[in-house]
């Protein structure tokens, strides 16, 4: 992880964290058996599926579940971003976009931006932190985007 | 075979129902969301979930599941989805929790460009005490009828 501040040996809490601050972090591959192994699972569609049928779909070939990205996305932010961050998890998120599709043989990263700290009247121990990410290939294109919200403790007295 | 036209606003259709075991919820979060309180029953009961809890992420997974399942029930002509504009994950899933989900249409309408139309949809996830646990707003993509761009 790069652009990590305070140093990459403490933990950052609510306070530390700078609206603009940015990460980049991580490194996944992806695999033609994980994708499908997933869409067995999770989404079934001919187009996660078989690479026969999906390249007569209009995707042209294997493309990875939109929650398979979500799912290896937050596999890179569970690596590199929450042991150095006192976060207690995600409320959620907004604005999820599947820009481009995720094919066998990408390898995906992450660049994430604080983007607004809200702090809480009702739980003043902890705050609410928007990070925008980009999830990226191997040539740096965004493949998938979101805004996660995630609480992070303030620091303690 | 249904297609964008047969979609109307307020329809509301219930996707179907999971119950989630111990087993599926620590094999998802082992590989995509090692946390502690997904993945070790010790420290979660310890954290402030008070025990084990389902990734938002694979609970988002389940409701897919239920989707596809559904598309196929109907015979949709499902096209994907260019994306969520929120999730809200506002309680916890905990082992042995059945999830239903039921989604509604808000709107919809037709691609300028393809011959696709659009369904933003809101998908309720209640668990068996009807609380719910998590909602979705999102964006559905179909098949129009005629095959034609307008």
């Amino acid at each position: 992880m790069t652009g990590a501040r305070p140093a990459m040996d403490g933990t950052a809490f609510f306070d530390d964290l700078e609206v603009g601050q940015q990460w980049r972090f991580g490194r996944y591959e992806v695999t033609r058996e994980e994708i499908v192994e997933f869409a067995r699972q999770f989404d079934p569609q001919p187009f996660h599926l078989d690479e026969a049928a999906a390249r007569e779909s209009l995707y042209g070939g294997l493309i990875a579940s939109g929650w398979h990205t979500g799912a290896m996305f937050i596999r890179m932010v569970a690596e590199c971003m929450t042991p150095r961050v006192a976060t207690q998890g995600a409320i959620g998120f907004d604005d999820l976009r599947w820009i481009k599709p995720v094919r066998p043989g990408d390898v995906l990263s992450v660049e994430s931006t604080v983007r607004e700290k809200i702090e809480s009247r009702q739980r003043p121990e902890r705050g609410t932190v928007k990070i925008e990410s980009r999830v990226l290939d191997q040539r740096g294109e965004p493949v998938m985007s979101l805004v996660s919200l995630v609480i992070v403790m303030r620091r303690p007295s | 075979m249904r297609y964008f036209e047969d979609f109307a606003t307020g329809e509301r259709t219930t996707l179907g129902s999971h119950t989630m075991t111990e087993a599926e919820m620590l094999a998802y979060a082992r590989k995509y969301d090692p946390q502690s309180f997904h993945i070790d029953a010790d420290a979660a009961r310890r954290s402030i979930f008070g025990g084990l809890i389902a990734s938002g992420w694979h609970t988002c997974a389940i409701v897919m599941r239920l989707s596809v399942e559904a598309h196929r029930r109907m015979d949709a002509a499902g096209a994907g989805s260019p994306g969520v504009e929120s999730c809200r994950w506002l309680k916890p899933v905990r082992p042995g929790d059945t999830v239903t989900a039921v989604t509604e249409v808000l709107e919809t309408w037709p691609s300028r460009s393809r011959p696709i139309g659009f369904a933003r949809r809101r998908t309720e996830v209640t668990n068996q005490h009807g609380e719910t646990v998590l909602t979705l707003v999102g964006i559905s993509m179909y098949r129009r009828r005629d095959g034609a761009g307008a």
